[in-house]
């Protein structure tokens, strides 16, 4: 069972060898709820990505992902959160049905049910390039409860947000580009 | 970990490296048709574990990130994500002193049977030590290489040392250290940061 908050930090942050990468941040997402957060810069919106979906752990503050803290139960967090990075698929190294069909049996899914439930949601995400789409498709095929988005491309986030009925999200984007 | 997601892991590993395996095949498939016939066993236990060790160091995170974002992402286990990890690695160091030992064959001056399994071992061995340079970084990452090679001649030299208790001490050695670099690998692992 789920607390109230599918995403709770407070004044988390991530420092290496005394400096900053993430600054002390504080959110709370509930259930289907959608919230933009932006970050000073590309490296700071990847790392407190990477934070919300329990990828790296705060060096300070706090983070909990449901009722797991990623520090603890990571494995239980990312059962919760999906995580999609800024970078497209590279399609010249693997295809797209054999990239659903990894994933798939990473989340230990079934691969025909992932198979449909992708093709499902490749035609919400229609207008975007498989590139971008299928990361994104392959991430809510295990039915997360939360998806963090790293830097998506701004013009197809009603998409994606379309996409992702049900589930929260958070979008980070970068205040400056590099 | 399901058996699925641990075959998903070493397939799309082997997939990515694929040219790296191919090239590594060759390489041994020559230097084991003309190499001299007076190192049948030291030629491939240092040539076949230093192509295990450059295989494993091909596995660090930046090379293929869609795997690495995968992997990371998947609610798996840091020890049981560094076993499938492992395996990848280990399988192809493998299979390359399989075809060293194949063109050792077809050149008339193949190593024996024993020595193949005591050149296999240490290739083994090696390899999963220096997997754990992938996940470090400058002096640790230079120090774990330097391990792996040592491993290596530790090896060759306790195969060397002696008939049978030599070729069992170099056996227990490698089956130890493999353990406990897979062991580390894994706590690595869970500990790793890819920030």
């Amino acid at each position: 069972m789920l607390s109230m908050h599918i995403l709770r930090m407070r004044d988390a942050a991530y420092a290496r060898r005394g400096e900053t990468i993430v600054a002390p941040t504080s959110l709370d997402l509930g259930p289907g709820d959608r919230l933009t957060h932006v970050a000073a810069n590309a490296r700071e919106a990847r790392g407190l990505a990477m934070l919300a979906a329990g990828l790296a752990r705060a060096t300070a503050g706090s983070v909990s992902i449901g009722e797991y803290d990623p520090r603890v139960q990571p494995a239980h967090c990312k059962r919760i959160a999906a995580f999609v990075a800024h970078d497209p698929l590279p399609l010249s190294q693997i295809d797209t049905a054999h990239y659903i069909a990894y994933r798939a049996a990473l989340w230990d899914i079934d691969p025909d049910d992932a198979r449909v439930r992708a093709q499902a949601l490749l035609e919400r995400l229609a207008p975007m390039h498989e590139a971008f789409a299928f990361p994104i498709a392959a991430a809510l095929v295990p039915s997360p409860h939360l998806l963090v988005l790293d830097r998506p491309q701004a013009a197809f986030v009603p998409q994606i947000l379309a996409a992702a009925a049900g589930c929260a999200v958070l979008v980070v984007r970068a205040e400056e580009r590099g | 970990m399901s058996p699925r997601a641990a075959v998903a892991i070493v397939s799309e590993r082997l997939r990515a490296e694929r040219r790296a395996v191919a090239f590594a095949c060759a390489g041994a498939a020559i230097a084991g048709y003309v190499q001299s016939h007076a190192f049948t066993f030291a030629a491939p236990m240092f040539f076949c574990s230093t192509i295990g060790i450059a295989l494993a160091l091909l596995q660090g995170p930046g090379r293929h990130p869609y795997l690495d974002t995968s992997e990371r992402s998947a609610p798996l286990f840091g020890r049981e994500l560094a076993r499938a990890k492992a395996l990848a690695p280990a399988m192809s160091a493998t299979l390359v002193t399989l075809v060293y030992w194949g063109a050792q064959s077809a050149s008339g001056s193949a190593m024996p049977p024993t020595h193949f399994i005591l050149a296999l071992a240490c290739v083994l061995a090696s390899t999963l030590v220096a997997l754990n340079a992938t996940i470090l970084s400058g002096a640790a990452r230079d120090a774990t290489i330097v391990l792996a090679a040592l491993t290596i001649v530790v090896a060759f030299a306790l195969a060397t040392s002696g008939e049978r208790a030599g070729a069992a001490a170099e056996l227990i050695f490698c089956a130890l250290s493999g353990f406990f670099a897979l062991r580390q690998y894994g706590e690595s692992l869970a500990r790793y940061d890819p920030l």
